[in-house]
């Protein structure tokens, strides 16, 4: 059970701080990188009308995600934020179903990741309200109902980001340690391989579309 | 007598116990509830069998993943590293317990009841399946926060320097910082659950209101989730207030009864704004046009249902700050 806690990690020295890097993490999130290049590429090389097997995969899920944003914000808004809202799901489900691969691990295994994506959807969310509503707007926002719920309101905003990040991440760690202690138990014999597609795939893609409709839904609430 | 590490080890063993122990009731009844509605879905159109039965899997691995954050934290708490650990640590892992475990109740609940409306809806209104997937998953999520709240003070309990912190009455902080978030989510969580549940129903029967209906619930929930964000405040508050050393029981009973009151404060509260909140949306996706109205009245009577909250927050905050 050692792997539970087993994190390889390099720690520089910088002006007096120490910058800590997850090893493991840094290269799941290239491999996932690369993996999605790759597909992306195969997705557009050649587009004809009737599509290919890449093709129509990337359809799918284009349109997939086109409907339920273009539902969610105006069809003008929906342009603009389509490919964050795309590119996040793609992202986070690639992570979630990597660790079905030997050797590999889920780098939203790791509490940095999701926390990562979720500041980025916090920061875009609120830069979209600002920009949507001006300053003025955005701020007076705080102050609905009443002008006493300022801080509840924004300790709700800050809730937004510690919940949609550490679901994310309980779910996959707790997927991960369950097929760790399923396999110990049983000496890996025929139930992970039924855990690993219950808790890598099926898991894995509610939890990024969740993650994914999340984001949306912020942005909607600021631009709204 | 018993050393220090036999306390520590003792109490990681019995907080994994409760943590996986009370985490696992909420979910089971979620579940339990959300197929016992697809059934009855089923049993007024077999043919959907398909949808349905999808619809209910992915339910129920949502209301699944409070009781996967118990798992994660008895686990963590069983594999703990228990040497050279200060006792104060042992009433933390407790606490850490509690935290995760109380917690988790409300949201397996919470997230199970919108998945057992889901699956009447998709039978009565196959066209809309999608928009009343959609409206399920993002309540079912929100439903989940009092849970993640639980599972961010466990992790800080558990991995947090407490050294700092005299023995007495940073027992009392510790363990009353678990059971003010564990306790406050139980009534938040279930209320969020109602109030989803009803506006899945909703988009069900008016699928053309569903984006009227999906911003009102977020509303809703998020006003419904305040006691919960007050009992997370009072335990971030109990852990990082920084107190002097004293061997009175005074000095430790008023933070463990800060703990305590705004852990059971926060239960009615999050309950009732949760009905609150399910009547309007259930009037909101039949007539959108008065949603200004509707809205109005359900803030209006939620803050008032939040009073108590209030109190039990002024109190808590009395305890530990003035007294």
């Amino acid at each position: 059970m050692d792997e539970l806690t087993n994190i390889s990690q390099i720690t520089y020295q910088l002006f007096g701080y120490d910058l800590v890097f997850n090893v493991e993490t840094i290269m799941m999130t290239l491999i996932v990188m690369g993996l999605l290049l790759v597909f992306s590429f195969f997705a557009t090389r050649k587009i004809y009308i009737i599509p290919h097997s890449v093709q129509v995969v990337a359809e799918l899920l284009v349109n997939l995600f086109w409907d339920l944003t273009k539902d969610t914000l105006d069809e003008e808004m929906a342009k603009k934020y389509f490919p964050l809202i795309f590119s996040v799901f793609l992202f986070v489900v690639c992570s979630n179903w990597l660790g079905i691969i030997p050797k590999l691990g889920e780098p939203t295994k790791d509490l940095n990741t999701p926390l990562g994506l979720g500041l980025l959807g916090f920061v875009i969310a609120h830069y979209s309200g600002i920009k949507a509503k001006g300053i003025g707007g955005y701020l007076k926002e705080y102050c609905e109902p009443i002008f006493f719920m300022v801080p509840l309101n924004i300790i709700g905003e800050l809730a937004k980001v510690v919940s949609i990040s550490f679901r994310l991440y309980g779910n996959i760690m707790g997927g991960a340690i369950i097929i760790l202690v399923v396999s110990n138990l049983v000496y890996s014999f025929v139930l992970p391989p039924v855990l690993v597609m219950f808790f890598g795939l099926f898991v894995g893609s509610i939890q990024a579309f969740v993650f994914t409709m999340l984001t949306l839904v912020y942005i909607s609430l600021q631009v709204k | 007598m018993f050393e220090t590490i036999d306390y520590v080890q003792a109490s990681l063993f019995f907080g994994a116990g409760v943590s996986m122990g009370f985490g696992a009731v909420g979910a089971g009844l979620g579940e339990g509830y959300a197929a016992g509605m697809a059934n009855e879905a089923l049993s007024s159109r077999p043919e959907k069998s398909g949808e349905v039965i999808k619809n209910m899997l992915v339910g129920q691995a949502i209301a699944e993943s409070a009781a996967i954050f118990a798992l994660v934290i008895a686990m963590l708490l069983l594999f703990s590293d228990t040497s050279g650990q200060p006792l104060l640590k042992a009433w933390a892992f407790l606490g850490a317990g509690l935290a995760m475990g109380l917690s988790a109740i409300g949201s397996g609940v919470g997230a199970g009841l919108p998945a057992g409306n889901a699956c009447i809806g998709i039978v009565r209104q196959p066209a809309s399946s999608n928009k009343i997937l959609t409206t399920m998953l993002i309540g079912s999520a929100v439903c989940q926060t009092p849970a993640i709240f639980g599972m961010v003070i466990a992790f800080l309990l558990l991995f947090l320097d407490l050294s700092a912190i005299p023995l007495h009455p940073g027992w009392a902080a510790v363990l009353g910082a678990g059971l003010s978030t564990g306790l406050s989510a139980i009534g938040p969580a279930t209320g969020e659950g109602f109030a989803t549940m009803e506006a899945v129903s909703g988009v069900a029967r008016h699928h053309e209101t569903n984006s009227a209906t999906n911003r009102m619930m977020l509303v809703g929930l998020g006003v419904t989730e305040s006691t919960a964000v007050y009992g997370f405040l009072i335990s971030l508050m109990l852990l990082f207030y920084g107190f002097e050393e004293s061997h009175t029981l005074t000095a430790s009973m008023r933070l463990l009864g800060a703990g305590v009151c705004m852990g059971f404060g926060g239960i009615g509260p999050g309950l009732g704004e949760g009905l609150t909140a399910a009547s309007a949306l259930r009037w909101i996706a039949r007539k959108p046009e008065d949603t200004g109205t509707l809205s109005k009245t359900m803030l209006v009577g939620m803050a008032v249902a939040e009073s108590t909250g209030i109190y039990a927050l002024i109190i808590a905050l009395l305890l530990i700050v003035v007294i």
